[in-house]
């Protein structure tokens, strides 16, 4: 994933290392915002449905290009943009749910695979409806940047951090304090205790994964501005998400925030450092990492003992 | 009397027809070319290619479980050894290729690793991540050349054949890939082969048939990135320039589509898929995103509808058809137990009466509840004893610590004066204990044949370097277990079975496989988990006499059991548990007059005897 | 202490059960897992207001029974009515929306939500109103300990506390009919006497019980009429009282 230098020119001196610091924290923080949103996602349908869902980077990728077809081809203002793109990938999320459905709670492994399929088909559908060679969305917040100490933070990445920031809020407070939420984390704690009380199981899933997607839509929708939409552009965003979740625990909102915030940085540091091989430092820092603790920084178990 | 019976059908070695049939395969196979023009001959390369990493992804993932998604980065690590050692590094072809395979298998070692600490979607996650990273390095390491790649990789050298031909090729190509999927079905029936598809039917049975499931792992993540580097060294020898694109995650979707489409359990069914979807995508090149659209459709109809893919169809019209023709499935008959050798305990190396396992204040909790709470008990060599109590007393904690499948918090268990507590399930198990659950724990896609000979197979997994040197030193220890496993199948009156799946079975014959599988690791201990859930009278009875003729040939039996009738006939000492404790031990008439026995499985009459009023409230504490 | 409020004043066709009069009518129910038979056939009533008990040895057929009138897992023969309406058409997430109440073996708390989350979630079924928080209040007051740990996460709690939360969420919907499935499993003696107290005050306010147990003293001081089951069958079954004092009762549980 291209990740440009942050430096164009600075004057020299012992500012610039802090400078230099502060500024790749700031591109750090800003597409780890990114990242959480999507770990955002990933977390909530796997504490909800126990599904993790390979096809979210590609509803990512559909999420992006819808957004970016409201804005720019029919002109709608980016903030009625975004929810709309929202609600068309939320009903997409409903389809896969619906298909896959017999597979839940059964086979993981399949149910696993079944989403990859489901992410490919999503990726295809991108490329032939709005072609392989991918476009620039322009920045819907054209001011200047702001200039903290000599550190340029485009205005742009401060809606994102703030946009993220108020989808965590939402989020806990839907989960905390509404019936429905309630009823989806019951879901996943015990799905029989839950039929029992009352809930369908089935229905609290299907909208578990519509808000999924709806969450990954909106990081894609946010992330177009900062990166080049393409048909591809979910694949790494999804992957990086995921480890973003696991990292912070899969299933802990919290946790999905403090990892997309952790990757992004680390990712940031990585690009500066170690220039094109930010991925691989990502990855095997990552791996390592998951190795000592699979539980993540909040999270749950899974770990075999034969 | 003689006690080799003739092998069962399911057990001997493949037959003429499929022999004959094998050949004509491999005579078309060798005259397709003749058929082929410059285009079709290319895909042709291309899919042998393809097939062969399906079939190391068929290996890891349909025969061992493990979830696999960088056998990508296993063909990319192939083909770049061989490309950098041969260009920059001036190396001769098979030189190169050598060392590129020994990259590959330290590769797989890598994405191995992982695995013995997580599985599923962790997994999953992992290792696609180390694919990516993978595709990181060389899309920007100088030493790979980025995305320009590397070109002039040589053509294999080969008695003056000319191998840049790639109707030459072809044959190159199809030698490899004939002789990786003759190993690859030979490891598939053969133990080690047997005992991943165990690992992946149930970790926890196979690991307590003496399994080693870690070792078993690694074996097959190196064995796919073997397959995977074949393939890479194949492709840079075939066409002579790699670059990143070749290898990327979409290519790597499109390899677990095939071995899914195709059929990943069976090594055919990858072969066939890599095949079908390599000529698929070809003819669809110009087309690729509806041909994307396609196969990730023809995924999601396969996962929901038809999950063993492709080769699995013709099986599901078999079962159709029986069930149409309303047969309820087989006619074979459960025949007679017969008894097995008297031998006293002696014969084990045990004392008969003397202590053979010894459980000292063992102490184990799960979140806040004690399941077993200082439990103390002593099961002597020879004896049948009888563990009862009420519904979450602690029976099934305490097998489940002494097989190994938890660590206790706190007390010892030793095992004729060895100590075990703590050891891992498959060791407990060789050390001679084995048992049954009670939830019965058969290994579903294994015939009842294949389920015996994992547990009559008690070698250490480290046995299996004769694959690779020694083969027939395996051919010829396989024969000896199906001749052991037929002698036992046929002493269980099951001989008729040998070749079904367990799932097809009624429900008294899986129990009665499960008990002849335990008896199969010629254990000294066995702990029977519930043997009579489910059973009618009849069954009971000849489970009865069953387990008194296991106990006479040597074995030492301890049973969980609900059914008082069976348990005070059968057992000659009782140990009654309640809320984790010991509250009786004895002989069976003592036992079912204690009060203290009435009271836990009654319940405390309501009305206040003065006994009650003296007995401590011990029982607080365990709120 | 109140407990009224807990149970509906009607029964699910507007009266004290219809149809013959009773509330539930099991007629040769026979539950299968495989090829294996859980329930042989099982045939009895409950009539409106009555306690009715299920006994017998791990592995009768008892849960299952059980859980095959909840719907949580499929008939292989019989039928199920509930008033004068068919069980075998209603999903097993619409039996409270009937008036049937669930508390599971092995308690089955929301183990990651609060004491209050849980409670409130037994009441899925209805609005979240001053109705239900009535309904709160009056449980809490049966069940005081409750009220102290409200806060506490379920999975923290003791296991007899987790039962009194397991309860106290199935009363949370009012129901006509409360199926308990061996509340008294693995409770200390103290425990269990307070769960019995618990339900004969339900009992007593007029709310019907079928309590699966295996304890059978527990059921005998509970309920009023009792069946013992044996291998998925009727081996005996009279009042309470009598069967107290059948010997049969022991020897079918400890095999003398």
């Amino acid at each position: 994933m291209e990740r440009s230098s942050p430096l164009a020119s600075l004057p020299s001196g012992d500012d610039e290392a802090v400078q230099s610091f502060f500024q790749t924290l700031v591109s750090g923080l800003s597409f780890g915002a990114v990242y959480a949103l999507v770990a955002l996602g990933f977390s909530l349908v796997y504490r909800t449905m126990g599904l993790v869902n390979f096809a979210h980077g590609a509803v990512l990728t559909i999420g992006a290009y819808v957004a970016s077809t409201f804005y720019l081809s029919a002109r709608l203002p980016f903030a009625v943009a975004v929810p709309a793109a929202m609600a068309v990938t939320a009903a997409i999320g409903l389809v896969i749910e619906r298909v896959l459905r017999p597979l839940e709670n059964k086979d993981f492994d399949l149910m696993l695979i079944g989403t990859i399929g489901a992410g490919t088909v999503l990726e295809a559908a991108a490329i032939l409806i709005w072609s392989s060679s991918g476009r620039g969305v322009s920045s819907p917040v054209q001011t200047t940047p702001f200039d903290v100490g000599g550190v340029r933070i485009p205005a742009y990445n401060v809606v994102v951090i703030a946009v993220t920031a108020v989808a965590m809020a939402a989020l806990t407070l839907f989960l905390q304090r509404t019936k429905r939420g309630a009823a989806m984390q019951a879901v996943a704690m015990d799905h029989e205790a839950a039929t029992a009380v009352g809930i369908h199981v089935g229905r609290s899933n299907a909208i578990s994964f519509a808000i999924g997607a709806a969450l990954a839509a909106l990081a894609g929708a946010l992330v177009g501005p900062m990166l080049y939409v393409s048909p591809t552009m979910g694949d790494s965003l999804g992957i990086d998400g995921f480890a973003a979740a696991i990292l912070g625990g899969f299933g802990s909102i919290p946790g999905a925030i403090v990892g997309g915030l952790g990757i992004g940085v680390i990712g940031a540091f990585a690009a500066q450092s170690f220039q094109g091989y930010s991925d691989l430092v990502t990855f095997v820092v990552f791996t390592v990492l998951v190795m000592i603790r699979p539980t993540g920084i909040f999270g749950e178990r899974t770990v075999n003992r034969a | 009397m003689s006690r080799s019976p003739s092998l069962p059908a399911a057990l001997r070695a493949p037959q003429a027809a499929r022999a004959g049939g094998l050949v004509l395969l491999a005579v078309a196979a060798w005259l397709l070319p003749y058929q082929l023009n410059v285009y079709w001959i290319s895909v042709a390369d291309i899919a042998i290619l393809f097939a062969l990493l399906a079939v190391g992804m068929g290996l890891v993932m349909g025969v061992a479980g493990q979830v696999n998604l960088a056998q990508i980065a296993f063909f990319g690590v192939g083909a770049y050894t061989t490309a950098i050692l041969t260009t920059r590094d001036g190396y001769g072809f098979w030189t190169a290729a050598v060392l590129a395979m020994i990259a590959t298998a330290l590769a797989g070692v890598v994405v191995g690793t992982p695995a013995l600490r997580v599985q599923s979607h962790y997994l999953g996650i992992v290792t696609l991540g180390l694919a990516v990273a993978f595709i990181d390095w060389i899309t920007n390491a100088p030493v790979t050349n980025g995305d320009s790649g590397i070109s002039g990789i040589p053509a294999p050298p080969l008695l003056g054949i000319n191998l840049s031909s790639q109707y030459l090729y072809y044959y190159l190509e199809l030698i490899v890939l004939a002789g990786g999927l003759a190993f690859g079905l030979f490891i598939v029936h053969t133990p080690l082969g047997r005992r991943m598809r165990a690992m992946r039917d149930d970790p926890l049975a196979a690991s307590a048939a003496a399994t080693e499931i870690r070792p078993l792992r690694m074996i097959a993540f190196v064995l796919a990135s073997v397959y995977g580097g074949a393939a890479g060294v194949l492709y840079a020898g075939m066409i002579g320039y790699i670059a990143p694109e070749t290898f990327s995650i979409a290519d790597m979707f499109l390899l677990l589509a095939m071995v899914i489409i195709g059929g990943r359990r069976s090594l055919a069914g990858c072969v066939i898929g890599a095949v079908v979807l390599t000529v698929v995508q070809q003819q669809l090149i110009n087309l690729a995103a509806y041909a994307q659209l396609g196969y990730g459709l023809v995924v999601v109809a396969v996962v929901v509808f038809a999950p063993a893919g492709l080769v699995g169809i013709p099986g599901r019209f078999r079962s159709l058809y029986r069930r149409w023709r309303g047969s309820t499935g087989t006619s074979a008959v459960l025949e007679p137990f017969r008894p097995l050798p008297v031998a006293p305990a002696a014969a084990a190396g045990v004392t008969p009466g003397e202590p053979l396992l010894e459980v000292s204040h063992l102490v184990r909790r799960f979140r806040g509840v004690t399941a077993l709470d200082d439990i103390s008990l002593t099961v002597r060599a020879g004896e049948i004893l009888g563990i009862v109590g009420p519904n979450g007393s602690g029976k099934t904690t305490l097998f489940n610590v002494i097989s190994g499948f938890y660590r206790p918090h706190g007390g010892a268990i030793t095992l004729n004066g060895r100590p075990v507590s703590g050891m891992r399930p498959s060791q407990v198990s060789r050390l001679g204990v084995a048992r049954t659950f009670q939830h019965l724990r058969l290994f579903g896609n294994l015939t009842v044949a294949d389920n015996m000979l994992v547990s009559l197979d008690r070698t250490r997994t480290w046995w299996s370097w004769r694959y690779l040197c020694w083969p027939f030193g395996i051919w010829r220890y396989d024969r000896a277990l199906k001749r052991r496993a037929a002698e036992l199948l046929a002493d269980f009156g099951l001989a008729q079975f040998a070749g079904m799946l367990p799932g097809t079975l009624p429900y008294g014959i899986q129990r009665r496989l499960e008990l002849a599988r335990a008896i199969a690791g010629a254990p000294r201990l066995l702990l029977l988990d519930e043997p009579a859930a489910g059973l009618n009278g009849e069954e009971r009875a000849q489970l009865a006499m069953i387990v008194r003729s296991i106990r006479d040939s040597g074995v030492t039996v301890v049973l969980i059991e609900h059914n008082m009738g069976l348990v005070m006939s059968l057992c000659e000492r009782i140990v009654v548990l309640d809320s984790g404790l010991v509250i009786a031990e004895g002989l069976p008439a003592q036992v079912s007059s204690d009060p203290a026995v009435l009271e836990a499985y009654l319940g405390k009459s309501a009305v206040p005897s003065p006994r009650a009023s003296e007995a401590p409230q011990a029982s607080e504490a365990s709120q | 202490m109140r407990t009224r409020g807990l149970t509906r004043d009607t029964g699910p066709t507007g009266n004290h059960g219809g149809g013959d009069g009773q509330l539930l009518s099991v007629s040769e129910l026979a539950v299968r897992y495989g090829g294996v038979s859980a329930v042989r056939s099982v045939s009895f009533t409950v009539a409106p207001g009555q306690a009715v008990g299920l006994i017998g040895a791990n592995g009768a057929g008892k849960t299952s029974t059980l859980r095959a009138l909840m719907g949580l897992v499929p008939r292989a023969a019989g039928s199920v009515w509930f008033g004068d309406r068919d069980l075998a058409k209603v999903p097993a997430r619409d039996m409270v929306r009937l008036g049937i109440g669930y508390v599971p073996e092995g308690r089955h708390v929301f183990p990651g939500l609060t004491v209050e989350k849980n409670l409130l979630l037994g009441a899925y079924a209805r609005r979240w109103d001053g109705a239900t928080r009535d309904t709160l209040s009056t449980v809490y007051e049966l069940f005081p300990v409750l009220a102290e740990m409200r806060g506490r996460l379920a999975g923290a709690l003791s296991g007899g506390q987790q039962q009194m939360l397991a309860i106290g969420r199935a009363l949370m919907a009012r129901p006509v009919l409360l199926l308990l499935d061996e509340p008294s499993m693995g409770l200390s003696p103290r425990l269990v006497e307070i769960i019995g107290e618990t339900l004969r005050r339900l009992r007593d306010e007029g709310l019907s019980l079928l309590l699966v147990e295996q304890n059978a003293m527990l059921t005998f001081e509970t309920t009023t009429d009792c069946l013992v089951l044996e291998n998925g069958e009727i081996a005996l079954s009279g009042p309470a009282a009598e069967l107290s004092r059948n010997s049969r009762v022991r020897s079918i549980y400890i095999g003398v």
